[in-house]
């Protein structure tokens, strides 16, 4: 029985060393994302864009003559394994800097690493406001913290809507419950009765127990913080049960993919979201990106691919910048930075309580015909909003 | 143990001198984690393959020390480390708790008894946003960038818990827990208070799965509700590293905590990046796939049916030999 063990725990020191890495040529970037489990939807909208973005980078000559390399980790949606995979880069693959950071719990994990080895980590999407408030000098963020994606709302709010109650319904995630938190503050602010602020436990299949308790408090206003499959069912159910508020807000993340529209069908139609992108923004290489790929990848994109994709024009603007490839120029390098993107225009600065954040405004969009359309703010809006809505046509 | 046991030195002596040999950090932290989970799943063999008590809430004990070391930072302010020392303590009392309540039940009851017990921990901790922050979890910058002082804390954790075990299992404590688990009416009428015999197993079991859960605080530096109490990636996963290693032995859980932290990892990186990435998302499969071999053909775990397995080895060298004399 321990001859078992002996054997068990020397032959996997044996292959422990077989296993070595091989020669270094290009510069070599890490890329944590969901490309398994629950947030696999949005991984692979982010992957297909640093990939897209990556050719061209190359094509053009790539760093300074040198070529870029993404080496891509699957952080299965778990802290825990991100935390390994960023671990995996920076000692293993010895990675320059990091990029990506999907969900908030596992960007605040990858966060933590980064800061300790002091390795510069770009954050594409997790957006909890934390993760920019620990003064730590080596995290950059290039989307708005969760508390700003609701900023365009407020205004269509206040000006347009005027709801005087509301229902905040979010999924028991860190970005459900920091974005519902600061929505609720809002709220507060700008003078919404908030009736209830409930959390649900994604990746349910019945909704409905919650969505009676909203019709029962009949808000005008329902906000949803939900990933992907658990908006398009809340919408689906809420159709079913013939909840009719004023209005229906997604707090951005499931609500603007195609998926949600896919899934949900009919019940996606007129619902807003709250989001940080839109193709006819003017922004350098926006639409460009959007057709691009759509064509390419035969689907359409939205806000996170563009994060995506603007995070690998911001990588390889700094690796090119950087005096040398070590993790303090690199660093210096980032924090200088200061590129438009189709994203929209990048530079780090603190403000509040923040460090190193790109702050950039936020949009509301809405569901009109099948697409998703940039209604608010006024000025830059593809499509007039639809308000007030009549759910019986709507649905019918 | 009256002769020299030299083959568990060599274990010993291989572990410890790992981190000397293996200078990346990658593979330490990958050993770390299966050392900590050699902790859990001993643990809940003691309970299990001892005792005769399958639990499937062992995220529960986890969950409460990870937490109190958590709680040490963001409500008393003082350092995550006294979590190793508080959370084995209160995960103890938690596992009097509920071995006072689910103890009543025998069996699967029982088993189904510690999923539900598990899941009210996790909501708890879920919503109770003020308390414990919810699912934006607890994170702390950890004391030491270098991998090599948390090696020899869960090297240290791993060896005594084995060491207790060992001890407990040969002690009268040890023949009471098996006599319980082989049937529990003949030990009562032998006058064993089952009720008590139990609640220790399971107050030992529970001590050092806390003691796991206050190491993952302290090393991962993030915790959340999901990560800690989840009955999927805690509970579960220390029943399979009991049934793969083999349950009811003392060598079991070390290799099965081994085989699957390592297998984990393998598939999640793709065998290390040789082979291509849809491998990696095969790797529940593959858990699935070793469940059910290990079942059908090794009833007792690798150590359990360790003979077996030499058995058909040493048949080979002779049918081989035989065959070779012809």
């Amino acid at each position: 029985m321990k001859r078992a063990a002996v054997l068990f725990f020397a032959s996997i020191l044996l292959t422990s060393f077989a296993i070595q890495a091989g020669a270094q040529e290009s510069i070599k970037v890490g890329i944590i994302l969901p490309i398994t489990g629950d947030k696999a939807k949005f991984g692979e909208i982010e992957k297909k864009s640093f990939e897209m973005a990556l050719e061209e980078i190359n094509a053009a000559g790539g760093i300074n003559g040198k070529k870029l390399e993404f080496i891509f980790e699957d952080d299965t949606g778990r802290p825990d394994v991100a935390r390994s995979a960023a671990e995996k880069l920076i000692t293993k693959d010895k990675v320059v800097m990091l990029g990506g950071g999907y969900g908030s719990s596992e960007t605040f994990a990858i966060s933590g690493v980064a800061q300790q080895n002091r390795i510069p980590f770009l954050v594409a999407t997790g957006s909890d406001d934390k993760i920019t408030e620990q003064k730590w000098d080596y995290i950059f963020r290039l989307n708005p913290p969760a508390s700003e994606y609701p900023q365009a709302l407020e205004s269509f709010l206040r000006e347009v809507a005027k709801p005087k109650t509301a229902a905040i319904l979010y999924e028991n995630t860190n970005f459900g419950s920091s974005s519902s938190r600061s929505f609720q503050a809002d709220c507060d602010r700008i003078g919404i009765k908030v009736l209830m602020n409930e959390g649900y436990e994604h990746g349910g299949v019945d909704f409905k127990p919650l969505l009676v308790k909203v019709k029962q408090a009949n808000p005008d206003l329902v906000y949803m913080v939900s990933y992907v499959m658990d908006a398009a069912l809340l919408m689906r159910q809420s159709m079913e049960l013939q909840l009719t508020p004023k209005l229906f807000v997604g707090g951005g993340a499931g609500f603007t993919l195609p998926e949600f529209q896919k899934n949900a069908g009919k019940a996606a139609e007129n619902v807003f979201s709250a989001s940080l992108w839109y193709q006819t923004l003017p922004y350098p290489g926006a639409k460009e990106y959007y057709e691009k790929f759509l064509k390419k990848y035969g689907s359409e994109t939205e806000y996170h691919g563009a994060e995506a994709y603007a995070s690998a024009t911001v990588i390889a603007d700094t690796l090119k910048r950087a005096k040398s490839p070590s993790r303090e120029d690199v660093r210096e390098a980032l924090a200088a930075t200061d590129i438009k993107t189709v994203f929209g225009p990048v530079k780090f600065i603190s403000y509040d309580k923040k460090t190193n954040q790109n702050k950039l405004p936020t949009y509301l969009v809405q569901w009109i015909g099948g697409n998703l359309e940039l209604v608010w703010p006024k000025e830059l809006a593809s499509k007039p909003f639809v308000f007030p809505i009549d759910w019986e046509k709507v649905w019918k | 143990m009256k002769s020299i046991n030299w083959p568990t030195i060599l274990v010993i002596a291989v572990l410890a001198l790992f981190p000397a040999v293996v200078p990346s950090d990658y593979y330490r932290h990958i050993f770390i984690i299966a050392l900590m989970w050699v902790v859990i799943g001993s643990a809940w063999n003691l309970l299990a393959g001892y005792t005769g008590q399958v639990s499937f809430g062992h995220a529960i004990f986890f969950g409460t020390g990870a937490y109190t070391a958590g709680l040490c930072v963001t409500k008393l302010e003082i350092s995550a480390w006294w979590g190793m020392l508080l959370g084995g303590p209160v995960a103890l009392v938690v596992g009097l708790l509920i071995g006072w309540i689910c103890f009543r039940l025998r069996g699967p009851y029982f088993a189904l008894a510690t999923i539900a017990v598990g899941e009210i921990f996790r909501l708890i901790a879920t919503v109770w946003r003020d308390f414990t922050e919810g699912m934006e979890g607890i994170l702390i910058i950890q004391t030491f960038r270098s991998k090599i002082p948390y090696y020899y804390l869960a090297l240290f954790l791993a060896a005594l818990c084995i060491t207790v075990i060992y001890l407990v299992t040969r002690s009268k404590w040890g023949f009471y827990f098996v006599a319980i688990r082989e049937d529990q009416d003949a030990a009562e009428s032998m006058g064993i208070s089952a009720f008590r015999y139990k609640s220790l197993s399971l107050m030992i079991s529970s001590f050092f799965t806390g003691l796991a859960g206050a190491f993952y605080m302290n090393y991962m530096g993030f915790i959340d509700p999901q990560v800690v109490f989840s009955l999927h990636y805690i509970s579960i996963m220390a029943i399979l590293v009991g049934i793969i290693g083999g349950v009811g032995t003392i060598w079991g859980p070390p290799v099965g905590a081994f085989i699957m932290v390592l297998l984990q990892e393998t598939f999640r990186s793709s065998f290390f990046g040789l082979l291509p990435k849809w491998i990696s998302e095969a790797h529940i499969l593959v858990f699935g796939l070793l469940v059910i071999f290990v079942i059908r053909y090794m009833a007792n775990g690798i150590i359990g049916d360790w003979s077996k397995i030499q058995r058909l080895w040493s048949k080979d060298r002779e049918l081989l030999s035989a065959s070779g004399r012809n």
